[in-house]
């Protein structure tokens, strides 16, 4: 699926992560800046990966604020940006869910 | 212990001068009329009833961003609530893509909620946050072939597009194989943006080595830049051009490989002739700076200005400006002279830059 609008979910604050969803033609391509990158940033992109291949999504630029979240923080923030970005906010995807 | 955001509002007398009085405490205070005109909401952060955090929105612009540590549970867990909180109403807003400008201490704390920096002097700093920002704004700029050697650039408002433009942009055009033409994007002027674009267009369409693309949010007009931060004996003025001069040198003109930026000298303004100043003293060596003389009239009584159009217009006298401006602005002025002139009515000033 194309992404619709730009769309985030998620805060700044400890523990939490910033999710940010634009329309890109290239790909998914990742901006993320953490205070754990070094130790993390695979397993974050990897997370938010499955959430996009999850709702089909293909083509999509992810900025990503981290702050120390947890695996499932990552995964609920992820989708809550996807939902918004696809214009299904209303409509959860249960199946993903 | 709970801390809560509120909203904060300048005509409640009480509020503002707690607010005000909050930033004076940590070094801010400027609250000229001209800072705080732009502003569309304020939020404050609020430990009970003790402020503890404060920030602005002004268009894309955050502003106003001051937090008080003391009592807080961790150090800059209140500056990334207020942030967050700030960003969440920006979205609400459909704003995806927001600035801030503040002082160069505080880069790394931006940076560390995903800002990037743009440009900065010992004085200010410009960051930004979001989407689209300065990478897609150069990935979508046309480059020249890797055969051109000479790359020229001009910044112009163009409000509206003049003989004189046309007259520094033919300079350029003859002295390098490509010139880009960087309109302003600024809707405070009398012309829209999408009009003064449309009119830069139309009057060099016969140069076929010059490209006119719009500034973005990144051709600033450096008079928007806030300065609300300044300690009030710095140069304002040259804190605003610095900033926007190396803006240009380290990032716009690499990506398209700018050798040479052209400006009219500044008779007039002795703003605009800080302006030069600064430009020639930032960018050099890399990129040279040729100050072109401005275009006098027909009749040598002057040079040409679009302020002068401008005066015309309010006055409707066609026969002030049809010399001044090529046949195309012409053209446009006639054609939609009413709605001008009742932007004119409606108060929009006239008289400046």
């Amino acid at each position: 699926m194309e992404i619709k609008q730009t769309a985030i979910a998620g805060t700044l604050e400890s523990s939490d992560v910033q999710i940010m969803l634009s329309q890109s033609h290239d790909g998914v391509t990742f901006d993320l800046v953490s205070d754990v990158a070094k130790q993390f940033d695979d397993a974050i992109k990897a997370t938010i990966t499955q959430v996009l291949a999850a709702y089909d999504v293909h083509n999509v630029l992810v900025k990503v604020v981290d702050k120390g979240a947890l695996d499932m923080v990552i995964r609920a923030r992820a989708i809550t940006a996807v939902q918004r970005a696809l214009d299904l906010a209303d409509e959860p995807n249960w199946e993903v869910l | 212990m709970t801390e809560v955001i509120r909203d904060i509002y300048l005509t409640n007398a009480q509020q503002k001068k707690e607010w005000a009085a909050f930033l004076a405490d940590l070094g801010l205070a400027n609250f000229s009329e001209q800072e705080l005109g732009g502003i569309e909401a304020i939020i404050g952060l609020y430990d009970d009833d003790r402020l503890v955090g404060t920030g602005a929105i002004a268009g894309q612009i955050i502003k106003y961003v001051a937090v008080c540590d003391r009592g807080a549970e961790t150090k800059g867990a209140r500056f990334n609530r207020v942030i967050t909180a700030l960003e969440n109403r920006l979205a609400t807003l459909g704003r995806f893509h927001h600035f801030v400008f503040t002082k160069p201490r505080y880069i790394a704390s931006f940076e560390h909620i995903g800002f990037r920096l743009l440009a900065e002097s010992d004085l200010g700093a410009i960051l930004e946050k979001g989407s689209p920002d300065v990478t897609q704004y150069l990935a979508d700029l046309p480059k020249p072939t890797s055969e051109m050697q000479r790359v020229a650039a001009v910044v112009i408002n163009a409000n509206p597009f003049t003989n004189g433009h046309r007259y520094l942009v033919t300079q350029a055009a003859r002295e390098n194989e490509r010139v880009y033409v960087f309109v302003v994007t600024q809707d405070a002027s009398l012309f829209h943006t999408s009009e003064r674009l449309d009119l830069v267009k139309a009057g060099l369409a016969d140069l076929p080595n010059v490209v006119v693309v719009g500034g973005g949010d990144y051709m600033v007009s450096y008079l928007t830049f806030p300065a609300y931060f300044m300690p009030a004996d710095a140069s304002v003025i040259d804190y605003q051009t610095t900033l926007d001069a190396r803006l240009f040198k380290n990032l716009i003109a690499p990506a398209c490989h700018i050798t040479t930026r052209y400006v009219g000298d500044e008779p007039q303004s002795r703003t605009t002739a800080i302006y030069n100043a600064t430009l020639a003293r930032e960018l050099a060596p890399e990129i040279k700076l040729v100050v072109v003389p401005r275009l006098q009239t027909a009749d040598h009584t002057g040079v040409i200005s679009a302020r002068t159009v401008r005066q015309a217009i309010a006055a409707g006298k066609r026969h002030d400006w049809v010399d001044l401006v090529p046949a195309t602005t012409d053209q446009w002025l006639q054609d939609h002279l009413a709605s001008l002139q009742e932007r004119i009515r409606k108060g929009q000033e006239i008289h400046g830059n």
